[in-house]
């Protein structure tokens, strides 16, 4: 079974900046991961698209290059995900973007997730009765 | 899955740095489209993928497991090919052993996770012996190391 590995939006901006505080700490995730699909692990790293919104990840601008090639498979926000997303945010009143990674969760096959996110809590508010872990950043 | 294809990054050499492009975006491709090929592998390997498919369940058929193994590696080259380079750029980005084990914690949901402290021990003490350790070595001697004397 695959792990998924979800950034949240402020583990995106991490990772995008040098700079940023929390840069070293997202990359080593990025690292373990690519180690551990180079040893045929089943794991991939994904983001909801919204969380790509909120995060200003724009895939088409220069500045974005080094997430860009990490291999970070986008979630779109399809129908599908809308309605669930919507429930959430609803239910919760967590941002958009919290929503659609909460319907990520909720609505994916598998059972392994880590969220990499500076809010756990709102994270396990938006997992529902999902389990989850939490890598806190 | 769009990506940018625009940028000319870091110090890759452009060849280098196309060929990554091209290969992330035959990756992105996927598609249904598949071809023959006359590629040879060792007659055990091809025996040991279709035992492990018949009667382990592990893929739907040997082609899909190949395929699988062989998306995984060429990922895991991408990857470790740019992460390499971001180091090359920004020295004080690469993780350390002691980095790479306390993530590796978190992404698992092990319970050292919550002792960095400890894991950046176990990872000094390792690494003095054993520079090439992973952080799942790290993680297991820590695991020893917490464990109450027999």
């Amino acid at each position: 079974m695959t792990r998924l590995v979800v950034l949240d939006s402020e583990a995106v901006q991490a990772l995008a900046d040098p700079a940023h505080r929390k840069h070293r700490q997202v990359v080593s995730h990025v690292q373990v991961v690519a180690s551990r699909k180079r040893r045929a692990a089943a794991i991939e790293v994904v983001v909801p698209t919204a969380v790509r919104v909120e995060a200003g990840w724009d895939r088409t601008s220069p500045i974005w290059a080094f997430p860009n090639h990490l291999r970070i498979s986008d979630i779109p926000l399809d129908a599908a995900y809308a309605s669930t997303a919507a429930a959430i945010r609803s239910r919760t009143g967590v941002s958009v973007a919290d929503a659609h990674l909460g319907a990520v969760i909720q609505s994916v096959p598998t059972d392994q997730i880590t969220v990499v996110t500076s809010d756990p809590g709102d994270m396990r508010l938006v997992a529902g009765d999902k389990n989850i872990t939490v890598a806190a950043i | 899955m769009g990506r940018c294809t625009t940028a000319t990054w870091y110090s890759l050499s452009m060849e280098a740095s196309v060929v990554i492009e091209r290969i992330s975006g035959l990756l992105d491709g996927g598609g249904l489209e598949t071809s023959n090929t006359s590629m040879r592998i060792p007659t055990a390997l091809r025996d040991a993928a279709a035992l492990a498919v018949r009667e382990l369940g592990v893929a739907p058929s040997a082609t899909a497991l190949t395929t699988a193994a062989l998306r995984a590696t060429l990922e895991a080259i991408v990857m470790q090919t740019v992460l390499d380079d971001h180091y090359e750029h920004h020295p004080r980005a690469r993780p350390d052993l002691g980095d790479l084990a306390v993530a590796a914690a978190e992404l698992d949901g092990h319970p050292l996770a919550a002792e960095p402290g400890r894991l950046r021990q176990a990872a000094a003490e390792i690494a003095r012996n054993h520079p090439d350790a992973s952080p799942d070595d790290v993680l297991l001697w820590a695991e020893a190391r917490a464990l109450p004397a027999a």
